[in-house]
């Protein structure tokens, strides 16, 4: 029984690899790798390693995924951004 | 014994996949991307090793089938925290960069030459 | 047919990477042997932890730990550096007033969770770099919710300065404390400090206190990588932000 579980999060990994690596669009690869770190924890626990599944989610849903999208957000084009605000203060 | 064959071969498939992504995408962001991809591959790989098919966590008191074996758990929370580490330094030379060259895609910088 | 073509080479190149791989695979397992078994059954009597995952990690292998706390300093003045002179525009106005209330409610609860993780790091799986880490996310959540100034002003860089190179500290100060005994460097049990109790709280020699450095380090440490790509002052270009 646990060997299906293991198998189908297994096959789930690495298809969330493949849309992570060829989504056309940054954000939705950003999402899919924050997708990835979850399923991987759970892989984790599956693997009997409870730290290390502690350690994975909170460090990959928490940092890494607010870490690009804070790179993201700082690497915008400049000024598509600031005619969007200046339409928003009138 | 199912479960390591499934596990390593998760661990090399998401390993190449991460290779192939920092070889043919154009985008910086990718790149990073790929680079999570491959930690994720080793992380896997470390945890595979280090399972013995019948035991429990290594948490005393142990079950009745002895523990899996620890070490490789210890490299692996290493490992985590490291990684997280280097993608936030990477992602810091993308924003660098981005001001320095205006855009994130190799082939522009390329032919940009400072 | 011609996006297949022009990515074939390298799709190729990593199969047979991938097949290299798999054909190179040595499986070995189905039972403990070497430093893993003597960890797996000395811990209780060497160390007096009950997670033995924290006790290789702090006692047995701690000056391993030593490092990797080295790197993410590290990892954090890099990053500083690189960001000491910028200027960003704000990346964040904050959210709604019913999500600022539904935080200032839920905070005192994230960090006592994450006090829980440290303080029972040597009992339960847990320990000093996953309740420091916590820590790091609910500054960011502050970051997020409140806007991007909020946090600046409440605990000021100096202070996570501060708390970063005191963890550091404390950690290479318990180290000489197990050679100043003449015991040898990050010594647990053979440099007296006090084993206790199987599964008691206050148990396990020197490893809460270390687990209390490196939560102290990792926490500090980590908020100031993300506030440091975040760093906002007041843009002449926009102007205040607009009330919400």
């Amino acid at each position: 029984m646990t060997v299906y579980l293991v198998g189908f999060i297994c096959a789930f990994l690495v298809f969330t690899a493949i849309v992570a690596a060829e989504a056309e669009d940054i954000l939705s690869s950003v999402i899919t790798l924050s997708v990835f770190g979850v399923l991987l924890a759970i892989l984790f626990a599956l693997f009997r390693a409870p730290d290390v599944a502690l350690t994975q989610a909170i460090i990959n849903s928490g940092l890494v995924t607010s870490l690009f999208l804070v790179a993201y957000s700082q690497t915008e084009k400049r000024r598509e951004f600031d005619s969007d605000r200046k339409d928003d203060l009138k | 014994m199912e479960m390591m064959f499934l596990g390593y071969g998760s661990a090399i498939a998401v390993f190449c996949i991460g290779i192939y992504t920092i070889v043919t995408k154009k985008n910086l962001f990718k790149t990073v991307v790929g680079l999570s991809l491959m930690e994720g591959g080793v992380l896997l790989f470390m945890v595979t090793s280090g399972f013995v098919p019948g035991g429990g966590a290594p948490l005393l008191p142990l079950g009745p089938g002895g523990s899996v074996n620890p070490l490789p758990h210890s490299f692996t929370l290493t490992a985590i925290v490291i990684g997280a580490s280097d993608v936030a330094l990477a992602l810091a030379f993308i924003i660098k960069i981005h001001r320095h060259y205006g855009t994130v895609d190799i082939d522009k910088i390329r032919g940009l030459r400072g | 047919m011609r996006f297949l073509r022009s990515r074939l080479p390298a799709a190729a190149l990593c199969l047979c990477l991938g097949w290299w791989l798999w054909r190179g695979l040595f499986f070995s397992c189905c039972e403990l042997d070497g430093p893993a078994a003597h960890y797996v059954a000395n811990t209780a009597s060497e160390t007096g932890a009950s997670n033995i995952v924290s006790a290789i990690l702090f006692d047995y292998r701690g000056f391993d730990t030593l490092g990797e706390a080295t790197v993410i300093y590290t990892t954090v003045c890099g990053v500083a550096l690189m960001f000491s002179r910028s200027r960003f525009r704000r990346s964040g106005w904050g959210l709604s007033f019913i999500v600022r209330r539904g935080l200032g409610l839920v905070v005192p609860f994230l960090m006592l969770y994450a006090f829980s993780i440290v303080i029972m790091g040597h009992l339960t799986p847990g320990g000093g770099f996953q309740g420091g880490a916590v820590f790091a996310t609910v500054t960011i959540l502050f970051c997020i919710v409140y806007g991007s100034s909020f946090e600046a002003s409440r605990i000021s860089p100096k202070t996570k300065e501060t708390l970063e190179s005191s963890g550091a500290l404390v950690f290479t100060l318990v180290g000489l404390f197990g050679l100043a005994q003449g015991s040898g460097f990050l010594s647990n049990i053979g440099a007296g400090f006090p084993a206790g109790s199987l599964g008691s709280l206050m148990s396990a020699g020197s490893i809460p206190l270390l687990n209390f450095a490196i939560a102290m380090k990792v926490g500090a440490g980590l908020s100031t990588l993300f506030y440091s790509m975040v760093k906002i002052l007041e843009d002449p270009v926009e102007g205040p932000p607009p009330e919400v």
